[in-house]
């Protein structure tokens, strides 16, 4: 069984302490779904997991598959099995996908990946994500489009097959075409491989597509409550001041101004969104 | 592939040709262009070598000068080029011993072109001169540095521009980068532009800097090694080197051992 287990992870990034002690189990299989307002903790969880240098951990053990991960490289955390599909995805300029991807595989295999089930691989993948046929001669993810950006972080997911994915706002940047299309392929490897998830979403329309079993709400670096799928729906519908108002807590300082007036997930998908395309 | 052991002037035939130096003794090397040609010399073997290179008026060339000599080298070289005569010198240098080159190449008559480019995977000391000199109007030169520097790696640059009083409506231009892994790798490059004439157009561009972490997590979070993106990333960056050969087999050979080349010295 490969479980993820967190105890009381505190996590710092530039001195401020972002994370306050999080506990969260995630047993093979399962499905959950990270909600919260912006810059409460989430993305920040999962770097800390996928092992960020940005991110110091002063407090607490992330173990996975019995495996201590706090003392394992980040290469070594995804060669046991976990991947982050990332938020802002980098562009690595002079690096070809088929290159890195190439790469990526060989290092979890005994031998390298034979050239024609590598390009056999490739193509369907490419075909899976509906990405543009020349894919595996660019650079990775330059010139790419957002939307491009996030499909190559499921094509990676798909050829790398891991055992638990994470995934960082995956949906946000998508078109609801491509949001069909990222979310079927996310399915389809699920079904195949069984792989766990932890999803970040802001929208319904995304979870109910992933469906996730487990639903849990970071608030001010702590989870506040967990559920099941009503919890997401109840939040898609009231937004997070009942939770404020039923626990007795307030956001951490970036969302207080959204704390002010109900904050329903499509107005902070929105808000984000144009965040992103002022920064 | 022809070897070269003893000083000696060749005339470059038309169209694809290629050598070997592997001389035991101080080299001189005469290269004669009067047809279009398309040259790979590779370096085997040499203490010191001296290199000129003729590009007659109206021929269009490119030489590459491949070093894999385990030892020292040193070379100095004059290039001229003459009336409407097109020139590419280019260097790759993977080979982890110490180089030291001064290149000096002159744009003696009208029309004339050249273009200096090196591609440097720096693990001991490189050191070079690096000059285009306009001595004519019309004439343009550019020269193109990029290197990666390893944690044992030292590198120096002097790449000059220079163009006469005279030389009018003349061009020069200039970019060297430098890319480090790791703190405290030294890196020098001294761009010069050298201009006694009014009417020119002159340009340089220049940065050394480390590879971005970000994109260093971001690779590994896919489970590659810092050894692994170190040598992919160079190989990216150096690569474009073979670009000035048209000889596809030629280019795609030279790449493989180029990229062989990185990965070893790379997970050094």
């Amino acid at each position: 069984m490969k479980t993820l287990e967190i105890r009381n992870l505190h996590v710092k990034v530039e001195d401020k302490e972002i994370l306050k002690g999080v506990d969260l189990t995630v047993a093979e299989n399962e499905i959950h779904a990270l909600m919260g307002p912006n810059g409460n903790g989430k993305s920040t969880l999962l770097a800390a997991i996928m092992g960020n240098p940005k991110y110091e951990i002063t407090e607490g053990e992330i173990i996975y598959d019995g495996k201590d991960l706090l003392a394992m490289p980040v290469n070594e955390r995804s060669i046991a099995g976990i991947f982050l599909a990332m938020q802002y995805p980098q562009e690595i300029p002079g690096v070809t996908n088929s290159d890195f991807l190439r790469a990526a595989m060989n290092v979890r295999r005994e031998s390298p990946v034979p050239l024609f089930t590598f390009i056999k691989a490739i193509e369907k993948t490419i075909k899976d994500l509906q990405m543009k046929e020349d894919l595996a001669h660019r650079f990775l993810n330059e010139g790419f489009s957002g939307g491009e950006k996030k499909r190559n972080e499921i094509v990676q997911m798909e050829l790398l097959k891991p055992s638990l994915s994470m995934l960082d706002e995956i949906d946000s940047g998508l078109d609801v075409d491509a949001i069909k299309i990222v979310g079927d392929a996310i399915s389809r490897l699920r079904e195949e491989t069984g792989m766990s998830i932890i999803v970040v979403s802001h929208y319904e329309r995304f979870l109910e597509m992933i469906r996730p079993q487990f639903t849990h709400v970071l608030v001010d670096g702590r989870i506040v409550c967990s559920g099941g799928p009503e919890l997401a729906q109840r939040i898609d519908s009231e937004g997070y001041d009942w939770i404020y108002r039923e626990y007795n807590i307030s956001p951490a300082a970036e969302a207080d101004e959204t704390a002010a007036r109900p904050a329903s997930i499509g107005v902070c998908a929105v808000r984000e969104s144009v965040k992103g395309a002022e920064q | 592939m022809e070897t070269v052991r003893t000083s000696q002037t060749l005339v470059l035939p038309e169209g694809y040709s290629a050598y070997e130096i592997n001389a035991d003794e101080d080299l001189s090397l005469q290269l004669k262009i009067i047809r279009p040609c398309d040259v790979f010399v590779r370096i085997l073997k040499a203490a010191k070598m001296q290199v000129n290179i003729e590009a007659a008026e109206g021929v269009k060339a490119a030489v590459l000068f491949y070093n894999s000599s385990k030892d020292t080298v040193t070379s100095s070289e004059c290039h001229t080029v003459m009336k409407d005569a097109d020139l590419t010198v280019a260097y790759g240098e993977c080979n982890g011993a110490e180089t030291y080159r001064k290149v000096k190449v002159e744009l003696k008559e009208s029309g004339a072109n050249a273009l200096l480019s090196t591609a440097s995977l720096v693990n001991e000391k490189k050191e070079y001169r690096m000059e285009v000199a306009n001595l004519a109007p019309h004439t343009s030169g550019d020269i193109r540095n990029f290197a990666v520097v390893l944690s044992e790696g030292r590198l120096m640059i002097d790449a000059i521009g220079r163009i006469v009083k005279g030389a009018y409506r003349s061009e020069s231009h200039q970019t060297s980068r430098a890319l480090s892994f790791a703190e405290g790798q030294r890196s020098e490059i001294l761009p010069e532009l050298l201009i006694d004439e009014n009417d020119v157009q002159a340009s340089h561009a220049m940065s050394i800097g480390r590879v971005d972490e970000d994109q260093l997590y971001y690779m590994m979070s896919r489970g590659l090694s810092i050894e692994q993106c170190t040598s992919l990333i160079s190989t990216g960056y150096l690569m474009p080197v073979t670009e000035v050969l048209k000889n596809e087999e030629l280019r795609s050979t030279l790449a493989e051992e180029m990229e062989r080349k990185i990965t070893e010295l790379c997970s050094m």
